[in-house]
């Protein structure tokens, strides 16, 4: 009874609090969710999985590589400046390469066919003066050099091409593009992240002060500015001084000699006052009063470099051009920078006095990421800059050998500076720029083709700047403005964990947008100008400091006015689409930003939680008369970077409440909730219902499955090459395969998986496998391989040669392994090759240093064939044979030879939710349970992987994929997709199972295929997709008895590929030392390892020799031979000792008898 | 197979797909259309493979 009316009176409460509907809200139409998915598609088609990587790329072809040639466009000789070259305008050309005196075209196919790097010609329009009267001469399309091309860039003939075009060009539809071919490779140059440059940041160093500091970066110069607090007072750190520098001297060094104007300009709050007065009192205390008195203070502390003891005035010229670089300073003037300075003490006050307004390094909005563009940009900068150097020093050269030259400087301008440096650069990783102080390794990688979701996965890959080996979890864990920008799910694991990160699928990344039109916009919206105002008024209340990219524009006394006027000018197309608004209450500052390097995502915009988008809208893109620029330039989507997103409150879904939010303050809608994640976490079907680790192993192994790699896979020439034969597409998609083209280059096969205990070989995740299923088709992958032989060139025409296989005189071959040459000494495709066998019969000349003169003979060549390796009793057959010229006029000869595997016990298989297995055992179909249907599993997996990983997404996928076969209906799982439709119900897919005659549970009732009698218990079984993952017993396996030692210390060579030893180490020594077995440890250590029969002298425990003519052991050192003893120690024993006495130590044996 | 009389090896187009024949130092280069790779033809020997 009292429960009830317990229950009673809270039902009234809840009457009261509704609010009473009104006329309006009654009468208002029902608004019917929208279905926004169609903006997902457009998006990808107009921007692309890759669009960050093309769009940094074009942004530097087109306007990038013109300001940096502007920037340095003239060269002129030492001793004589009217003896110049002008560079007038530059252009990068299409991709082609001059061989024999014209020029070729090249396609990026034909680049990784023949080793060539994709590269197109950099061409200049130049004016330069030729001879001594100095004729002005004028040349247009003058090459300095070839410039590697990204694939799909504007500068690519594969740039706006459809898929008819692309096929014709041996190109493959789905290849994102977004890489460069250098010498053949493809390369990645992958996306690094940051922290931003040129603002300020306050935080607490290592010893807990308070710091604000500043990276400046400019086209001159790189600096970081330090402003700390340590014990209450204020110093500047600056690399180029010994000592902080208190920042009040720095103040008035700058021209600030008055400190009530230093205390107004950081703000009148009495607190701030009270914080700096230690500061200011320091000053005082170093009777620095004036200007002037303060240089001479800091000249005194300036760190020089050299011997040179003039300092004077150093100090004054570091203000101008050093601390805090990125502030312009204008005929003189320093004010800015005090002011600048100004600003950076009131953030680091404001921290101490709240430390709410620390600034967190993590925060992914103080993160830039540098692009392959910038990356370029900076070594072409480099190699311009040393190219035109070199060249003036040539000119300086020729001129003071008086001779009569040409003083021609476009003769002296070498094209392989350039070209042969950003070859250099991308094929090897290592950016080395001594003029901008950057030594990184690893900025460029091989792309992985091991499947198509590994090539995906690499094009969005975030690698992070900072050493891997802080144990800090602060930069690796998830940070909350993450969301929609990286994703959650896909990191490595291991020791990269959390760093490495991954672009979410409707992510972008910024490109430099131009500031000049913003700061005229600024002015006339009503920023004022700082130089304008008294120090005093820059802080007055109400007024917010605009900043435009970390520099302050001015201020305004209606900061909301100006951000709501700057964003409708941003929808309204006037300013760039990427330009971002945020206004930081906290702060009390207006940033606006349009930097490159920023992540951002489009969001719906909603006026008082009304989404702009309906029906019409979307009924026109899916007519396709709309596309995703035209929402865009309609201002019905916009682009929030991570800042702006702060000011912004966004609503999951248009039609659903969420929590207590008001619904008139949400300002945009999100497109779709299953772009939080990125493209490789997309293929997870159901990924919500998943533990959240599993979805990140999974990650890690879609790149590992086989399976489809490109609709050109078979006309690549991969080194090593990985393909399922019968690879299909998910039965259980997501809407993220279906938009990154998973479906049409899948890696893996629905099989029938039956959830059960089965044989004892199914423990510790292995799985049972159906003979039959393997017979048909099951799991069975394609290796290929390729194998090149090169035709070397010698001095004086000599070179390789390769011959025709040699018979005696019945046409018997001479040697066994030469049966599948053809008459031209290449094997030839179909033929079945095994190991041992020759591929190509190459000879070498035998004296190849000097011309010889006379024709060479037959005896003049030594056999020199390529002979393949392969696993005995295995069929491997020459898939291809390709015979073409690399670059150096050689004749190369590649190979590619396949090799058909099925699945055998050991290979390893995983599903999409992180659940991989081997295969433990296969068994006949006879044994196989079945069920009344004749369904019949493909293999069954032990129930033992459920419970602890929780991948509830297996499971539902199991069900869904059930439904899915007998309706005939591919369903979905995308994730958090069942509000919108775009993940099926569990409550549907059951009833759909029950439509077609099976348990609502997904369980099957199945007989036994041993006893023929019902199994005790209902099987749950269904299809679930699976991946065969590229580790294979066949690559791996590996025993040897006695086999190759190593020269040095005679012991077994290591590794499987020298077929080494299996070394027993010294964990496993203290197993046998533990349990006694000292023989053991005898035998391993010694006889099985590198015994050795030494000759020791008893007397000086030194080694003697044992000499064969004499039949007598003798000691050096003795100088006679009377007291030996026979011995026997490991040969690295030896080696060891030996090694000691090159070092002056003398190691003793002594010897006793036992 | 026959040694007497050694037919000369030849070569497919990678473009267009002629038949070339090459001698010894050749360039490797498609007569016909000027492509640069070659490919050699399916051997003509029986061949019987293991189909499990």
């Amino acid at each position: 009874m009292a429960v009830l009316a317990k229950g009673d009176n809270e039902g009234g409460k809840v009457v009261d609090t509704m609010p009473l509907p009104t006329y309006h809200s009654l009468a208002a139409p029902v608004r019917k969710p929208v279905d926004k998915f169609a903006l997902l598609p457009a998006f990808l088609k107009v921007r692309g999985l890759v669009k960050e990587h093309i769009d940094s790329f074009n942004y530097f072809i087109d306007k990038g590589i013109k300001k940096i040639v502007e920037a340095n466009n003239r060269i002129e000789a030492r001793n004589d400046p009217s003896i110049y070259l002008r560079y007038l305008d530059v252009r990068v050309g299409m991709p082609s390469i001059y061989e024999n005196c014209n020029v070729e075209s090249i396609t990026p196919h034909l680049c990784r066919l023949t080793d060539r790097t994709y590269s197109a010609p950099i061409e200049v329009d130049i004016q330069y003066t030729v001879g001594k009267q100095h004729v002005v001469k004028r040349r247009n399309k003058f090459i300095i050099g070839y410039m590697p091309i990204m694939l799909r860039s504007s500068a690519c003939i594969l740039n706006e091409m459809d898929e008819d075009e692309l096929a014709k060009y041996g190109e493959c539809p789905l290849d994102p593009g977004g890489y460069f071919v250098v010498k053949g490779t493809e390369k990645v140059i992958l996306i690094q992240e940051q922290l931003s440059k040129n603002r300020i940041i306050v935080d607490t160093d290592s010893k807990g002060r308070v710091i604000a500091s500043v990276t400046s970066s400019t086209h001159a110069i790189k600096s970081k500015t330090v402003v700390l607090m340590d014990k209450g007072k204020i110093y500047l750190q600056l690399n180029q001084f010994t000592k902080p520098i208190p920042i009040i001297v720095v103040m008035k060094a700058m021209g600030m000699e008055s400190d009530q104007e230093a205390v107004q300009m950081v703000g009148r709050d009495p607190r701030y006052g009270d914080l700096l007065f230690p500061s200011i009192q320091e000053c005082a205390s170093e009777r620095i009063y004036t200007r002037q008195q303060a240089l001479q203070y800091m000249d005194e502390k300036v760190m020089y470099p050299g011997a040179t003891n003039n300092k004077e005035g150093r100090s004054n010229s570091i203000l101008h051009d050093v601390f805090i670089a990125h502030v312009p300073v204008k005929d003189g003037n320093l004010r800015p920078k005090c002011i600048y300075t100004a600003v950076m003490l009131r953030r680091m006050l404001d921290a101490i006095l709240n430390s709410d307004t620390f600034d967190d390094k993590d925060y992914v909005g103080n993160k830039r990421f540098e692009l392959s563009g910038q990356l370029i940009s900076l070594l072409f900068e480099d190699l311009f800059k040393t190219m035109n150097s070199q060249a003036v020093e040539r000119m300086n050269k020729n001129s003071d050998k008086t001779r009569s030259s040409p003083l021609d400087f476009s003769q002296l301008i070498m094209q392989d500076t350039i070209t042969f440096g950003l070859e250099r650069a991308i094929s090897t990783g290592n950016w080395d720029i001594k003029r901008f102080r950057m030594h990184r390794k690893g900025v460029s990688q091989v792309l992985s083709r091991l499947s198509y979701m590994a090539t995906l996965g690499y094009m969005t890959r975030i690698t992070p700047q900072f050493e891997k080996t802080r144990k800090t979890s602060g930069p690796r864990a998830l940070q909350p403005s993450q969301w929609g920008m990286l994703c959650p799910c896909d990191t490595p694991e291991g020791e990269a964990c959390g760093l490495t990160k991954n672009l979410a699928l409707l992510s972008h990344i910024t490109t430099d947008q131009e500031e000049g039109p913003l700061i005229d916009l600024c002015h006339s919206l009503g920023v004022e100008d700082l130089l304008f105002l008294s120090s005093e008024e820059i802080h007055a209340p109400g007024s917010f400091l605009v900043m435009l990219n970390g520099l302050i524009l001015g201020k305004h006394k209606d900061p909301q006015r100006l951000v709501i006027h700057l964003r409708n000018l941003r929808r309204s197309n006037v300013i760039g689409e990427f330009v971002s608004i945020f206004i930081n209450e906290k702060q009390r500052c207006v940033h606006i930003a349009s930097d490159g390097g920023r992540v951002c995502r489009p969001l719906i915009i909603a006026d008082m939680g009304i989404s702009r988008i309906d029906e019409t809208h979307m009924t026109k893109l899916r007519d396709g008369t709309y596309d995703f620029d035209d929402f865009l330039s309609g201002g019905l989507i916009e682009y929030l970077d991570v800042n702006e997103e702060n000011n912004a409150l966004i609503a999951l879904y248009e039609h659903m409440d969420q929590d207590d939010v008001e619904r008139s303050s949400i300002t945009h809608i999100e497109i779709e909730p299953l772009s939080i994640l990125g493209v490789v976490s997309g293929l997870i079907p159901y990924p919500h219902h998943n533990q959240s680790p599993r979805n990140t192993y999974q990650c890690a192994m879609g790149k590992q499955a086989m399976g489809n790699i490109a609709y050109n896979q078979l006309f690549r020439a991969d080194s090593l090459l990985y393909l399922l034969v019968y690879a299909q597409r998910p039965l259980l998609t997501t809407k993220t395969i279906e938009l990154v083209g998973y479906d049409k280059l899948g890696a893996g096969q629905n099989a029938t998986v039956a959830v059960m205990g089965y044989s004892g070989y199914d423990i510790e995740d292995a799985i049972v496998m159906n003979k039959s299923s393997l017979d048909r088709g099951f799991g069975r992958c394609i290796a290929l391989k390729k194998y090149t032989v090169l035709k070397d060139n010698y001095v004086d025409g000599v070179s390789d040669r390769i011959v025709k296989p040699q018979r005696d005189k019945d046409g018997v071959l001479m040697k066994q392994n030469m049966r599948a040459l053809d008459d031209d000494g290449i094997v030839a495709p179909g033929q079945i090759i095994r190991n041992h066998d020759i591929y190509v019969n190459k000879q070498t000349p035998m004296n190849t240093s000097k011309g010889i003169g006379r024709p060479l003979t037959d005896s003049c060549y030594k056999d020199s064939p390529a002979i393949y390796k392969g696993v005995d009793g295995e069929t491997t057959v020459v898939d291809r044979v390709m015979l073409c010229s690399d670059t150096n006029d050689k004749l190369s000869i590649k190979c590619i030879i396949r090799h058909t595997r099925r699945p055998e016990v050991g290979d390893k298989f995983s599903s999409r939710h992180g659940q991989k297995g081997v295969c433990g055992t296969i068994i006949q179909q006879e044994d196989f349970p079945f069920s009344e249907r004749g369904i019949c599993p493909d293999l069954i997996m032990n129930p033992h992987g459920f419970p602890s990983r929780m991948t509830i997404g297996k499971m539902i996928e199991l069900l869904g994929g059930k439904a899915g076969v007998s309706c005939g209906r591919f369903h979905y799982g995308s994730a958090f997709g069942e509000p919108s439709g775009n993940a099926d119900n569990v409550a549907d897919i059951s009833s759909t199972l029950i439509k077609h005659g099976f348990s609502y549970n997904g369980k099957d009732f199945l007989y036994s295929g041993i006893l023929g009698q019902p199994l005790e218990a209902y099987i749950f079984m269904g299809p679930i997709y699976y991946q065969k993952l590229k580790h294979m017993v066949l690559d791996k396996m590996h025993a040897r008895a006695s086999g190759p030692r190593v020269l040095l210390t005679r012991q077994p060579t290591e590794g499987r590929s020298r077929d080494g030893g299996l070394r027993l180490g010294e964990m496993e020594r203290d197993c046998l030392i533990a349990y006694g077995a000292s023989m053991l440890i005898f035998e391993r250590l010694m006889l099985s390892s590198d015994p050795y029969q030494v000759q020791v002298c008893r007397k000086c425990g030194l080694l003697g020799y044992y000499n064969h003519k004499l039949k007598t052991s003798y000691c050096s050192m003795c100088k006679n031979g009377e007291n030996m003893a026979k011995m026997r120690l490991p040969y690295a024993c030896k080696l060891l000792f030996q090694e000691l006495h090159a070092m002056n130590v003398v190691p003793r044996l002594k010897l006793t008898e036992v | 197979m026959d040694p007497q009389q050694p037919e000369p090896v030849s070569y497919l187009c990678g473009d267009c797909g002629a038949e070339n024949t090459l001698k010894p130092g050749d360039v490797i280069q498609c007569r016909e259309c000027g492509y640069r790779i070659l490919y050699k033809k399916r051997t003509r020997r029986i061949v019987q493979y293991e189909a499990r």
